[in-house]
Parts: C-alpha cells; structure tokens; sequence
C-alpha cells in the first residue's frame, strides 16, 4: 500500500505527509457531508410533519405529546449522519 | 392535478380533517330521533355548538333557539375557515362561499316583500359569503326591495339582479331570477377555475361534480311534480350534461329508461349504484335527494384522498358541516311539527 502511494506520489509530485494530510481532508469533506445531507432529509421529512402535527395540535391540544414524537421521529436520520461523521472523524 | 406538498396546505389540510371528524357521527341522527325537541337542544348545547347555544340561550327559546345557533355556528365556522386557508386556497374557498350571497340577498328581498320584520329575517340569514354581517344589517335597515338592490351596484350578482328584478316584482315570484343567479355563479365559477391558477383543475373537478348532482336533482325533482314547462329554465351548464340531454332526458315518462340514460350520460361509480337501487326500490324524491347528497359527498371524500393537500379536504369539511346543520335544522323542525321519525329520517344526509 506504502509503496503503491509512494509511486501515485512520486506521479503526481506529493509527499506522503501531503498524501496524509489530504486523506484528514477527505474525511472531514466526507463527515461535513453525511452531517449536512441527513441535515437536508431531516428537515425535509420534518416539514410535512410537523405542519401536520400543528394542524392537529390547534384543533386538539390533547395531540400535542403525539404530534411531538411523530415530528422529532425523522431526527433519527440526521443522527445517523453524525454518526458517520464521528466514525469517519475517530476511526 | 399535481401533489401540493407546501407546509401551509399540509396544515390547514390537517385541520380541515381533525374538524370532520368531530362532526356528528350517523347513530347520533338516529338516537336524536327518538327525542323531543328540548332534548335535541341539549345534545346540541353538549357539541360543537355549546358557545351559540349558551349565548343565545337568553334571547330565545325552543326551535327558534336551534335554529339561530346554528346559523350562527356555520357562518362562524366559515369564517375561520376563511381566515386559516393560504393563498390559492383561500381564493377557492371564497369562491365557493359565493352561494351564500345569493342566498341571504333573496332571502332578504323575500322577506322585505312579503312584510316580514327585519329581527325574523336576520335570523335565518347566514353571512358566510362576501357581504358580510355588517353589510347584511345595513341591507336590512333598508325597507324598499328597489333601494337593497341598489346597494348592491358593487356586487358581482348585481347586473343579474337588475336585470331580474322587474320580472320578479311584477311576478311577486323570485324563483326565476334565483334560477337565473345560480347560473351566473356557477359560470362565474367555471371561468375563476380555469383561470389557470394553480390548483384550478381539482377546484373545476369538483364543480362539475356539483353541477351534475344538481341537474340530476332538478331532473327527478321535475318527474315527481311533473311540471314541464320551465324545465330548460332550470338546467345549470357546465356539467357532463347537455341541454339538449337535459330536455330528453325530462322528456322521458319511463323510470327506466330515464334512469338508464342518466348512467349512460354521466359516468360516476357511486351514482350508478344508487341508480340501481332506486330502480328496484321506490322511494320519494325527497329520499332520493338525500341520496343523491349522499353520493355527492361519498365522490367528494374519493376526491380528497386522490388530492390530500388541495382544496377537495377543504371542500368536504364545508359541504358535510353545511349538511349536518340542515340535517339538525330538519330534524328540529320535524320534531317541531310532530312528523312521524320515519319521515324526518328521509329528509336527513347521513
């Protein structure tokens, strides 16, 4: 693996502390992106219910502890996302 | 027809459907049946209706008390409907509000004819349309038919009314320039829905569904009172029928053969079915106009499932709240004039 980096290096005129350096990068682009893209589907997933939970909840404020669970239900998504993010980040 | 998914129709959709479901449901038409009138009042003062029935229960008494209360009920209902509804929406809304207009005008013209005093008028008057209550009362205070017509010169029914009310007034009969409202409105209607707004062809579907129901309504209405003559005056275009196809089909003596050409005429699952059963089961038209309602709502509930976030879930919740007040208005009265329950239950839409 070493060997084969230092050849790709050796093309492309970088050292393996820049090779290094640059695969931080790339996990941070790529935990910036599992975080921010689940942040997306998150809020889009949350929008409908939620404008559908405080249309409830106005009629009957008996939903609101229901319209609540539904409405933070999609937050799992963005949680996997930071997971990822962390994994990618830690590991 | 296209899925709306903006958080604004998600909302008032919602609503619209929690507010269906706290109306009264069928057993309760049917143990109000077997009650006296005070009865009736007090289930009525337990429901949605409590604050009109509460405020209103110092000023009048018995049937009169029902029959205000839920009056006042809707049009409060209509307008907070008004006031949630987002854009389009709203637009479409107002539009099929409209019909309360020539509603209250005539029924205000009819009363300032025949004498009646302005406190009976205002109470049955439902200011859910465009002219509202201030509007009404100042229409009201006026004691010439001539003068409240005048008032109107603002107002979109207004060149139909001059134009009507000479006829009318020589006639002492306002049911052709009511004939001749309706069809102004609904051919007002058609073109704000094909206007190309957004939302314009669930709006339309909807329409011409009303118009169908109607013109079949008209039609079986014309065969039990077999009255022929002004038969084409009645027809309201716009709907899957012709004029040509609402004359022959007048014409027709034969249940069956009327019945068959109305399917083939206009293609409705749940109409059809009801057909059916009208063939081999004879009811009065009364009856069969419950039914009739009854399929309009059943097509319209088919309606806003295909389209949740449009105005069709807006549409049923004004349609079934407009019918469960006439249903509690009829049962009221019924009670009133000790009808027999067998005969009140044909008047009601459940």
């Amino acid at each position: 693996m070493a060997a084969e980096a230092v050849i790709a290096a050796v093309d492309v005129g970088m050292s393996v502390e820049q090779i290094a350096a640059s695969q931080v990068g790339m996990k941070a682009i790529g935990a910036g992106l599992a975080v921010g893209l689940t942040g997306i589907g998150t809020g889009v997933a949350e929008m409908g219910i939620g404008a559908a939970a405080v249309g409830a909840i106005a009629e009957n404020k008996d939903f609101f502890g229901l319209g609540l669970l539904f409405t933070v239900i999609p937050e799992t998504i963005v949680i996997f996302g930071l997971v990822v993010g962390l994994l990618l980040l830690f590991l | 027809m296209g899925v709306n998914i903006s958080a604004p129709y998600i909302y008032v959709c919602t609503r619209m459907r929690m507010r269906k479901s706290k109306l009264l449901p069928k057993e309760e038409y049917q143990r109000m049946l077997n009650m006296s009138v005070s009865e009736i009042t007090r289930i009525v003062g337990e429901s949605e209706y409590k604050q009109e029935i509460d405020e209103l229960g110092t000023t009048f008494k018995g049937i009169d008390l029902i029959e205000v209360a839920l009056s006042w009920n809707l049009a409060k209902e209509y307008q907070k409907i008004q006031e949630i509804t987002p854009g389009t929406l709203k637009q479409f809304t107002q539009v099929y509000l409209r019909r309360w207009d020539i509603q209250n005008v005539l029924t205000i013209l009819r009363g300032k004819m025949q004498g009646v005093p302005s406190g009976k008028i205002k109470e049955i008057l439902v200011p859910a349309g465009s002219l509202d209550k201030v509007a009404l009362d100042r229409m009201l205070t006026e004691e010439s038919p001539d003068r409240i017509i005048e008032m109107l010169k603002d107002h979109r029914m207004f060149p139909v009314l001059t134009r009507e009310y000479p006829l009318a007034k020589e006639s002492g009969s306002f049911s052709h320039m009511e004939n001749e409202l309706y069809k102004h409105l609904y051919a007002n209607i058609i073109n704000d829905a094909k206007s190309g707004v957004k939302g314009g062809a669930s709006f339309l579907a909807y329409i011409q569904l009303e118009i169908d129901i109607k013109n079949v309504k008209t039609l079986f209405r014309l065969r039990a009172d077999k009255v022929d003559e002004e038969a084409r005056e009645m027809f309201i275009p716009g709907g899957s029928l012709s004029l040509a196809d609402f004359a022959s089909l007048n014409a027709i003596k034969d249940l069956n053969e009327f019945i068959d050409m109305i399917r083939a005429n206009i293609s409705n699952d749940t109409l059809h079915v009801l057909l059916d059963e009208v063939k081999t089961k004879k009811g009065g038209v009364q009856y069969i106009e419950a039914r009739l309602t009854r399929v309009q709502l059943e097509q319209m509930e088919k309606m806003s499932k295909r389209n949740p976030f449009s105005i069709h879930p807006i549409l049923v919740y004004l349609e079934k709240k407009k019918y469960e007040v006439f249903n509690l208005r009829a049962l009221a009265r019924g009670k009133e004039s000790q009808l027999p329950s067998e005969k009140i239950v044909d008047y009601l839409v459940m």
